[in-house]
């Protein structure tokens, strides 16, 4: 198997597990993932067919990632609102602009909207291609990916900000009374997820397929939630987890090229199964941060 | 008296909420605003061929919106209506094929097992995720959520493999013969019986929650699973129960599109049911009247969305935006209820 | 010095602190000694900076402190030993420690290092902290050194202590008071928040003392005696006296060598006997965390003891249970008041046919609670959330005794209540043991205890011990 291919399935799902479970480490789960993963591919996706440019996409969608952390923050965050109401509305909401805009601005006929992809180290360097050929497809996002599932597991463990988050997710009062503002934790926290949701959309788009369909998320971001349960909120097991994913999807393009006699759909239901699976034997013994999914007020 | 009155003031904000955000969802994108509440109105109620249409969005929106109410309602967010929908259709579509079609003489009792065989279904899957719950801990939403994505696959699989039709070209099971179907109103259109008893089922589960004691012990379960402890309520058995009456309703609206429209189950047999009827249920207050009242009208928006379609290139997607804003619009409102209502400690 | 200048707070129509006064000095431990609800934890609040008073000012060493803005006043030096911990169960001791010395959000931390200096100072004060251990899984007594760590890990010169003592033994309360005296002796202004007299005796050096929001006195604690403080703390409102009795009936509960698990499956009650007889009510005492709960929750039937067989409860009807928590086991908040109140009334065949409830009759029947109880609510669909503390535990009390139980637990009663809706709920229980209930009455409130109990023992980490001995137990004696 490519490594780097593999890698490549690996990026969108463990981009989004990471933001999110900075997110859900200050006490946010957000159900909306799935919904600003795809803003962020249909953004990153428009921005790149008008400007051609791929970078200029990417940076689109890790905004319209962060725009839409900050809206369902300041209604989970600030006001309170419950989180999965909020998230689930955030996702019919991206599914309806994102269907409505992409079949207004382009042609309704064409299913799909063709970009230029993110160039591959083979592109920069071309004798990589004929001496490394298995480095070829390697990309800036993915020694982001492995990047930032070090650098985030010490930013939580290491750095008062990672600290104060983390009390912010396991008892809120506790944050206030070290003079955090828990609000404050929580938004930038989520903000970060929102972005690193964004970048993910934008690499399905301009990393993997090259072009964007409707709903072409198909659900990894709702993979990238249980994921953080899978690596028990530790963003190097999170990410370790993705790469199993990766490899589950990949499998179904392995298994036509090698002509497996197993229908398709359960590969393709593998990474669900597994996923499920895995919950199933962590069981009740988890990690997960105490204050999870509650709003918190500011007693008086 | 009062409290007539005062749902009845909150039904109508509600309409005027949603046209609201309706109006401004054209608006912001750039929809003729007067032609497309024309064409919405003409899909939706203008004659009978439109109110067909409606009356076949609203009964699935009903059930599917009930089944997230009552869990909900318990305290279990159960996001997976879509596969239960899904496991529905498949339920009843696998009885068809072990009794309908090899002619075993079942009579009247042809379409009532079907419609158990598809609330059979959604309850298995229900019931998968609320185990998985009660026993291993595994988040309600987060597994609920997998399930769907899992029903996905397996209907897919059902119609290429076990329930495909007998001449193996489509991927999509033999269609229903006319006689074991809902009755429908009218030869040349969709709508069927199917939608009164969705009403009857609302009228039902309001019965269930609000005057009977096992439904007085889920909302309290719902809302505070400690005072249910503490006053013996088993709040695990509570919680199965609900979950598997709710993923039951979710089958029932899969069987019914089957038995009462499709006739048969195919690629996109659900189109989005199970999700949509959650912020069905959100509108509706969670109560089964309001839900009643919710899935009817968002029936007639998605029918008119339909009729907007054609002159226009986006439509039901647009209806998603107004669901949204209106839930969000809901969310914020009771954000504002509660900051007038403080709690207030001591002062006998 | 620390100067309170006539401050007024209100909530809601509650007077919290009327126009309060007074003057705490560097070098000395302050009481603030006041009954529940006499506005001791308001006044705290605001001298840390929590709450902005309405009128009045709080001046420290010559400037008005930043009210509202706690972060400030801790730069200030003002810093509270939060009754209910603020540390995080799931982190370390050290990265607790950690967390109240970090205030850079980019900064690196190191939990080790950062923890030293707090540590050190334990290290003076005579406490052993383990770093590395989970904070959940410390003694509730090594949790509140933490507490005063991180408070002193700062360059603290106020330090307000808000009821330290809730939730210790006697032997760590003695310990925190040496404590308290060395912090004093290095210059600092302390504050004790305090309901005890005798805790107040032995440790303050002033004391003022609260009632209902009336700074009603400050004197140096040479100057007072315990009768003079009970005086000023309760008014002249007539003490209730109930008269013991001796014409018990028959035993209903008895419990015969019980032992029952906790949440974390220690034994949180330990091979403990007694027996309850119709008539009478058995006050069990002793300081929160020693198996009060595990014990309410064994005779209620929540909770299985270890043999079967060691506890027999002899009744035909429900058990009356009183919870502790009223907010979180009694009520469900966003519920109406009717629907709370038929939490018991579900079980009564007469609000029922078959599997449905009969509407009309349970709309008539809690009306009828709410007028005797007189319970005070628009009437029985306000949602018990705006319902006040009082009233909110008067549906718990009315819905139990509703249903004449002849066993009833009741577990902390009055905690948090007023006198008015205490002297209700003493009334109530005093009323069924007239008519032959068995009642334990499980409290942490010594008065309470020695006013209404016909029996009382005493429970020290999950064991009982019996008999008027035993009130050493709580560190104190009856304070009049």
């Amino acid at each position: 198997m490519d490594l780097v291919l593999l890698l490549g399935f690996t990026v969108p799902v463990a981009l989004a597990a990471l933001g999110e479970t900075i997110g859900q480490k200050s006490g946010v789960i957000n159900i909306g993932l799935e919904g600003m993963i795809l803003a962020g591919a249909f953004a990153a996706a428009w921005a790149a067919a008008i400007t051609g440019s791929p970078w200029i996409g990417s940076a689109a969608g890790l905004i319209v990632g962060m725009v839409l952390a900050a809206f369902s923050g300041w209604f989970t965050v600030v006001r309170g609102a419950d989180q999965v109401v909020v998230g689930t509305a955030l996702n019919l909401l991206s599914l309806g602009i994102t269907g409505s805009l992409f079949r207004m601005k382009f042609d309704p006929t064409k299913t799909i909207l063709k970009v230029t992809k993110v160039p591959t180290l083979g592109d920069f360097v071309p004798w990589v291609k004929t001496s490394l050929p298995w480095m070829e497809r390697l990309d800036v996002f993915i020694v982001l990916t492995i990047f930032l599932s070090v650098f985030l597991a010490w930013v939580l463990k290491r750095t008062g900000w990672g600290l104060a988050v983390r009390s912010a997710g396991e008892y809120p009062v506790a944050a206030e009374a070290a003079g955090f503002s828990v609000v404050r934790l929580r938004m930038g926290a989520l903000l970060i997820g929102g972005a690193l949701a964004g970048l993910a959309g934008a690499y399905l788009c301009l990393g993997i397929s090259g072009s964007f369909a409707e709903n072409t998320t198909a659900g990894r971001g709702f993979v990238a939630i249980a994921l953080v349960t899978f690596g028990q909120w530790r963003p190097g097991w999170v990410a370790a987890g993705a790469l199993l994913i990766g490899f589950l999807e990949s499998l179904q393009f392995k298994a036509q090229a090698a002509g497996w006699k197993v229908p398709v759909q359960f590969l393709l239901a593998m990474p669900y199964v597994v996923s499920l699976l895995v919950l199933v034997f962590i069981g009740k013994r988890t990690l997960s941060p105490a204050a999870l999914g509650q709003p918190y007020r500011r007693s008086k | 008296m009062k409290k007539v009155l005062s749902s009845g003031i909150g039904a109508v904000a509600g309409l005027a909420l949603v046209m609201f955000f309706l109006v401004l969802t054209f608006m912001i994108f750039g929809q003729p605003v007067g032609a497309s509440l024309k064409a919405m109105y003409v899909g939706s109620v203008a004659d009978w061929n439109a109110w067909s249409k409606t009356l076949v969005k609203m009964t699935p929106l009903i059930l599917t919106g009930l089944g997230a109410g009552v869990a909900w309602r318990a305290g279990m967010y159960n996001i997976g209506g879509e596969g239960q929908f899904i496991l529905g259709g498949v339920g009843s579509a696998w009885l068809a094929k072990m009794v309908v079609f090899p002619n075993l003489a079942l009579g009247g009792l042809t379409l009532p097992a079907l419609l158990l065989a598809s609330m059979a279904g959604g309850a298995v899957w229900s019931g998968i995720a609320a185990w998985l719950y009660l026993k291993r801990g595994v988040d309600v939403v987060i597994g609920t959520i997998l399930l769907n994505f899992i029903a996905k696959y397996l209907i897919e699989w059902t119609i290429n493999g076990p329930l495909q039709e007998a001449k193996h070209q489509l991927p999509q099971s033999d269609a229903l013969p006319q006689a074991a179907m809902l009755m429908r109103f009218d030869r040349q259109h969709d709508a069927n019986i199917g939608v009164f008893i969705a009403v009857i089922v609302a009228v039902g589960i309001a019965i269930c929650l609000f005057a009977t004691a096992s439904g007085y012990r889920l909302r309290v379960v719902g809302a505070s699973p400690s005072a249910a402890r503490a006053n013996l309520i088993p709040s695990q058995r509570v919680q199965m129960m609900a979950m598997l009456l709710s993923g039951a309703l979710c089958g029932l609206a899969g069987g019914l599109d089957y038995v009462g429209v499709s006739g048969q189950i195919g690629i996109g047999f659900s189109q989005q049911w199970g999700f949509l009827g959650i912020p069905v249920a959100l509108l509706g207050g969670l109560h089964p009247l309001g839900i009643l009242a919710s899935g009817a009208f968002f029936g007639m928006l998605f029918a008119g969305s339909e009729q907007m379609a054609r002159s226009s290139a986006v439509g039901t997607t647009l209806i998603y935006v107004v669901q949204a804003a209106v839930v969000l619009a809901v969310v914020f409102a009771r954000g504002i209820e509660r900051k007038v209502l403080p709690q207030v400690e001591a002062e006998p | 010095m620390l100067e309170v200048k006539g401050v007024s707070k209100h909530f809601g129509a509650l007077c919290a602190l009327d126009h309060v006064s007074a003057t705490f000095l560097p070098g000395r431990i302050h009481a603030v000694l006041g009954e529940n609800g006499a506005g001791k934890s308001t006044l705290m609040s605001v001298l840390a900076g929590f709450l902005v008073p309405e009128q009045g000012d709080v001046v420290f060493e010559g400037t008005s402190i930043p009210g509202g803005r706690p972060a400030e006043c801790q730069r200030l030096g003002i810093e509270m030993i939060h009754q209910h911990f603020t540390l995080v169960p799931a982190f370390t001791a050290e990265e607790n420690l950690a967390l109240a010395r970090t205030s850079q959000l980019v900064s690196k931390v190191d939990p080790r290092s950062q923890s030293l200096e707090a540590l050190e100072i334990a290290a003076k004060l005579g406490w052993d902290i383990p770093r590395n251990q989970r904070t959940s899984e410390l003694p509730v007594g090594v949790q509140q050194r933490l507490e005063i760590l991180k408070a002193l890990s700062g360059s603290a010169k106020v330090l307000i202590f808000d009821e330290p003592t809730a939730v210790l033994s006697p032997e760590e309360a003695e310990d925190l008071f040496r404590v308290m005296r060395t912090l004093r002796d290095e210059g600092r202004i302390l504050i004790l928040i305090a309901h005890k007299l005798s805790e107040v005796l032995s440790v303050a050096d002033e004391v003022t003392v609260l009632r209902r929001g009336i700074n009603v006195a400050s004197a140096p604690i040479t100057d007072v005696t315990a009768q003079i403080l009970a005086e000023w703390m309760v008014g002249d409102l007539p003490p209730m006296h109930t008269e013991k009795r001796a014409n018990r009936g028959a035993a209903r509960v008895r419990a015969t060598g019980m032992s029952v698990l906790g949440d974390r499956g220690e034994t949180a009650i330990r091979d403990v006997k007694f027996e309850i007889r119709a008539g009478e009510i058995y006050g069990f005492g002793g300081v929160d965390g020693n198996g009060q709960i595990e014990l309410a929750e064994a005779l209620v039937g929540l909770r299985r003891p270890i043999r079967q067989d060691s506890l027999a409860v002899e009744t035909d009807r429900d058990i009356g249970y009183i919870p502790q928590d009223r907010q979180h086991d009694g009520l469900a908040l966003e519920l109406s008041v009717r629907e709370n109140l038929l939490l018991t009334g579900v079980r009564d065949h007469r609000l029922r046919r078959g599997p449905f409830l009969r509407l009309r009759k349970i709309q008539e029947w809690s009306r009828k609670l709410i007028q005797k109880f007189s319970i005070k609510t628009e009437g029985p669909d306000q949602l018990v959330k705006s319902l006040s503390g009082g009233n909110q535990q008067k549906i718990v009390v009315s819905r139990v005794f509703d249903q004449v139980p002849e066993v009833i637990i009741a577990v902390n009663p009055t905690r948090g209540l007023d006198i008015k809706a205490t002297h209700f709920v003493h009334a109530q229980l005093l009323s069924a043991r007239e008519r032959g209930a068995a009642i334990a009455l499980i409290s942490t409130d010594l008065d309470e205890l020695t006013q209404l109990s016909d029996r009382l023992a005493f429970l020290s980490r999950g064991e009982l011990v019996e008999g008027e001995g035993s009130l050493a137990l709580l560190g104190e004696g009856s304070p009049s």
